[in-house]
């Protein structure tokens, strides 16, 4: 096992020199400058060049290039064009929002997907259970975020006033008194932030949740349309044990490998997602981030947060990689 | 199930009820110390630094009026805040040399920067000067200052400011502005570059902390020499989308929005909910350049044909119906010195054909590739353009791309013509110097990456000129003689004159001045927010 994650560690490095590669060339072959971006209609041509000599981007692409990989290999993205924030401290403070987004979306994902398509297999045969879940997941999946998010937030925000506005809570606060062992000398000031960050979570979670849910409800739904034709659920079927009892104990377990599978695609889709989803609801975080750096050119802030990004992906597929012993013992590592 | 099992469940449950009911208390409103403070939240994009003098986009350099002042300000007259008078702010008085190059600048004693960096002297001002002169890496507005020969510390509140020659407009640069904010030396010196998120300023508010993606909190000053703001303190938030910033001042989340764009349908929903709108002129322009040297437009009558065949009200109505902009009298936009209304030829399609007919071009041409950005007002005005164009059989193949693109290609000389806007200190010199003086004719060969894209020739002698005369009236003379010009050479087609707008929830928010026009702004759009109250 260890030999297989050692090997896979391994051919994650060309990947992720590849990845950053990719991103440095392309954002340079990407028309616009970025300092006419940063400058717009204020740039005359003395301000562009100073600008451009400022940032570096005078030097030759090779030595940058170099300087870069040299650079990243330490952790060091350099500082945004913009902000002159160090990338590094900017991601690690992003990314937990992220993060978190993802988990919490995730879960609802889970939690609303699985049952429904399940449920929705199971009763393939009644289109009164089986049409109005197959239409909720339709819904999901032409739903986009942003339009679900306003709504959440005019409903549950505006009207209701039961969550906030915008924000990501105090975050920050939780990972410091975690860092400082105050979670335990003072258990109340931790708990009340961890609320404040689920109190800002919710929307956020349930609206990019509600979406990926879609997805998942139609690929559980078939995972378990072709569990429950093997033999062996017919066998248990025969052996005269309860539907309940055939499904939890037989149909459930042996579902969950195709649906690991799926896990890896879900991370790279529920981090696309949280773009919009931070946007609409203001909220901190390393998708919208990228976004603005693409569109204003800050190459060391896009570089940073797309290796940031493809790190988690190759991490998320290694993890569901390992999970699949855990679930299948029939499967082995070598 | 087996008993740890339920016991685990049961803990679980528990947690959840204890999170639940925390999540629940936190719903209300603010602690009590928070809501005796008197905060106003504002709804903006987060700015991209808080230096001043390297700040170029608008909510950078509106919230730098915050925190910082120069030594002029923009004078208050009959309860309006005035175009393009000048009155003192950090200097208290300034005497001119009778050859025209030497100011002498006195300063206010007494005024205190941020965070005990002690009192302004008139080594900050040479400071926050020279460091633009110099081109320290960032900042951006250097070239307003190249008028300086140098600078001269006589005392700790007296300096001279040499001349290259003589500046009309140097008191206008002097304001509180882009390159007329004075800075701490002491701060810059012991902060570095970390001075772009730890600012010390002379200006109503102070930096108090920035939560990247979040918020940026100002706190009152106390020692500010105009006195202490009513505001205790002024929440940033950074709201990037203008529906939520919408929803925010209908639910009392924000008292000011700083929209990307005031639609229509922005202000239905502003005046619906009871708030108003801020409008600040002159604001920006939009207009169209046309490359009169590039085929055919290299034929006046082409160009004429172009301008008949463009409806600038129906442009400027579909865009900012009513008073949400005003239709443009010139290429130096209201509200600047020297301006003067024009007129440009009318909306006549039928002409316009006629026109193309004689020039050639009987059944009109087609531009291919034409670039437009797909960002701000660029791509819904010129997609109006395009249907109106049609008409006269001028086919415009679009290419939508972003602002950065855009912004590159057409210092390229890609586009036959250009939609632009912008906003510059209020005097026709620096404005008609950037957009039609030859030596800002854009050129890749050169590297010139100048703006006048009409590659315009004919005023460099009025400007010249212009830069030179001391008499106030002679001056304006010679700029109405430029407009005159221009407008007689159609290369330039003023549309809209788009104001500053915000949106301010009157019942938490009041300013002394009027909403319509009562203030004038620059990018930014309160002068002075030290008189921006909250009221409950």
């Amino acid at each position: 096992m260890l030999q297989y994650v050692a090997r896979r560690v391994l051919i994650a490095i060309p990947m992720l020199l590849g990845a950053m590669s990719i991103v440095f060339f392309a954002m340079r072959v990407l028309p616009g400058d970025p300092c006419v971006a940063m400058m717009g209609d204020q740039a005359t041509s003395g301000a562009l060049a100073d600008c451009t000599k400022s940032l570096g981007l005078n030097r030759p692409l090779a030595v940058q290039y170099v300087d870069y990989l040299w650079r990243s290999v330490r952790f060091d993205f350099g500082n945004s064009f913009r902000q002159g924030y160090p990338v590094s401290d900017y991601i690690a403070r992003m990314f937990p929002h992220t993060f978190i987004l993802v988990v919490a979306s995730a879960i609802v994902a889970a939690l609303v997907g699985i049952p429904i398509g399940i449920v929705s297999a199971l009763k393939r045969r009644n289109p009164l259970v089986d049409y109005p879940l197959r239409i909720l997941a339709l819904l999901g999946l032409s739903m986009p975020v942003f339009w679900l998010g306003i709504l959440l937030l005019i409903a549950f925000s505006l009207h209701f006033d039961l969550f906030p506005l915008i924000g990501g809570g105090d975050l920050d606060g939780v990972l410091a008194m975690l860092g400082s062992g105050e979670v335990f000398t003072q258990p109340w000031d931790f708990l009340a932030a961890v609320a404040d960050v689920l109190h800002h979570l919710t929307l956020p979670a349930l609206a990019l949740g509600f979406t990926l849910a879609a997805t998942v409800s139609r690929l559980s739904r078939s995972a378990m349309l072709e569990v429950i034709s093997q033999d062996y659920i017919r066998t248990a079927r025969a052996k005269g044990q309860h539907e309940r009892l055939v499904v939890y104990k037989h149909a459930l377990r042996n579902m969950m490998v195709p649906l690991l599978t799926i896990i890896g695609i879900f991370v790279a889709i529920a981090l696309t997602g949280t773009v919009l989803t931070e946007t609409v609801f203001t909220r901190p975080g390393l998708g919208k981030m990228l976004v603005d750096a693409i569109g204003a050119r800050d190459y060391p802030l896009a570089q940073g947060a797309i290796t940031v990004f493809t790190m988690t992906i190759i991490l998320v597929n290694l993890v569901v990689d390992m999970l699949y012993a855990v679930v299948d013992p029939r499967i082995t590592y070598r | 199930m087996p008993r740890h099992t339920r016991r685990i469940s049961s803990t679980l449950v528990a947690l959840a009820c204890l999170l639940a009911a925390l999540v629940w208390n936190a719903v209300p409103g603010a602690a009590p110390a928070e809501a005796q403070r008197k905060i106003l939240n504002i709804a903006a994009k987060e700015p991209d630094t808080l230096d001043p003098h390297s700040s170029t986009l608008g909510q950078s350099q509106a919230i730098s009026r915050f925190m910082f002042r120069g030594l002029t300000r923009f004078a208050i007259k009959d309860g309006k805040v005035t175009t393009a008078e000048v009155e003192p702010d950090l200097a208290e008085s300034w005497t001119l040399s009778p050859e025209g190059t030497i100011w002498t600048m006195k300063l206010r004693k007494g005024v205190q920067f941020h965070k005990g960096y002690g009192e302004l002297t008139a080594e900050d001002v040479k400071w926050s000067f020279e460091r633009q002169i110099n081109k320290a890496p960032g900042t951006r507005y250097g070239v307003n200052l190249d008028v300086i020969k140098s600078i001269e510390v006589v005392n700790p509140y007296t300096l001279q400011i040499a001349l290259k020659s003589f500046d009309p407009i140097f008191l206008l640069r002097m304001v509180g502005y882009q390159n007329g904010y004075i800075v701490s030396k002491k701060a810059m010196e012991k902060l570095g570059d970390g001075f772009k998120w730890n600012p010390v300023g002379t200006g109503p508010f102070y930096f108090e902390r920035h939560s990247p993606r979040e918020k940026i909190v100002l706190k009152a000053f106390d020692k500010f020499y105009g006195g202490r703001p009513q505001i205790d303190e002024v929440h940033w938030f950074d709201v990037p989308e203008d529906a939520t910033k919408l929803i925010g001042l209908e639910k009392g989340t924000f008292d000011l929005l700083y929209p990307e764009a005031v639609t229509a349908d922005f202000a239905d929903q502003v005046k619906k909910m009871g708030a108003v709108i801020d409008r600040r002129g002159p604001g920006g322009q939009e207009r169209f350049y046309i490359n009169m040297t590039q085929p055919p437009f290299d034929d006046i009558r082409v160009r004429k044909a172009f301008m008949h065949a463009i409806d600038r009200k129906a442009i400027k109505e579909t865009m900012y119906p009513g008073g949400l902009a005003r239709v443009a009298t010139s290429c130096l936009p209201d509200g600047y010195f020297g301006h003067i209304a024009m007129e440009f030829p009318p909306y006549n399609p039928e002409l316009g054909k006629k026109l193309l007919a004689e020039a050639g071009h009987p059944n009109g041409f087609t531009i291919k590739n034409y670039f437009i950005s797909k960002s701000f007002f660029y791509p819904k005005v010129l997609t109006l353009a395009q249907e109106q164009l049609r008409k006269v059989g001028i086919i415009v193949e679009l290419q939508v791309v972003d602002h950065a693109t855009f912004h590159e290609n057409i210092r390229k000389n890609l586009d036959p013509f250009v939609l632009y806007g912008g906003t510059r200190i209020t005097d026709a010199d620096p404005w008609l110097s950037l957009f039609f003086d030859s030596k800002e004719i854009p050129d890749p060969a050169t590297g010139n990456n100048g703006t006048n894209f009409a590659h315009y020739r004919g005023i460099d002698d009025l400007l010249a000129a212009g830069r030179v005369e001391r008499d106030v009236k002679k001056r304006a003379t010679i700029y109405h003689e430029a407009q005159k010009r221009i407008q007689k050479d159609l290369i330039c087609l003023p549309i809209s004159d788009v104001p500053g707008q915000w949106a301010r929830n009157p019942k938490r928010v009041s300013t002394p001045f009027d909403p319509e026009y009562g203030e004038f702004s620059l990018h930014y759009s309160y002068n002075y927010p030290e008189l921006l109250k909250v009221l409950k």
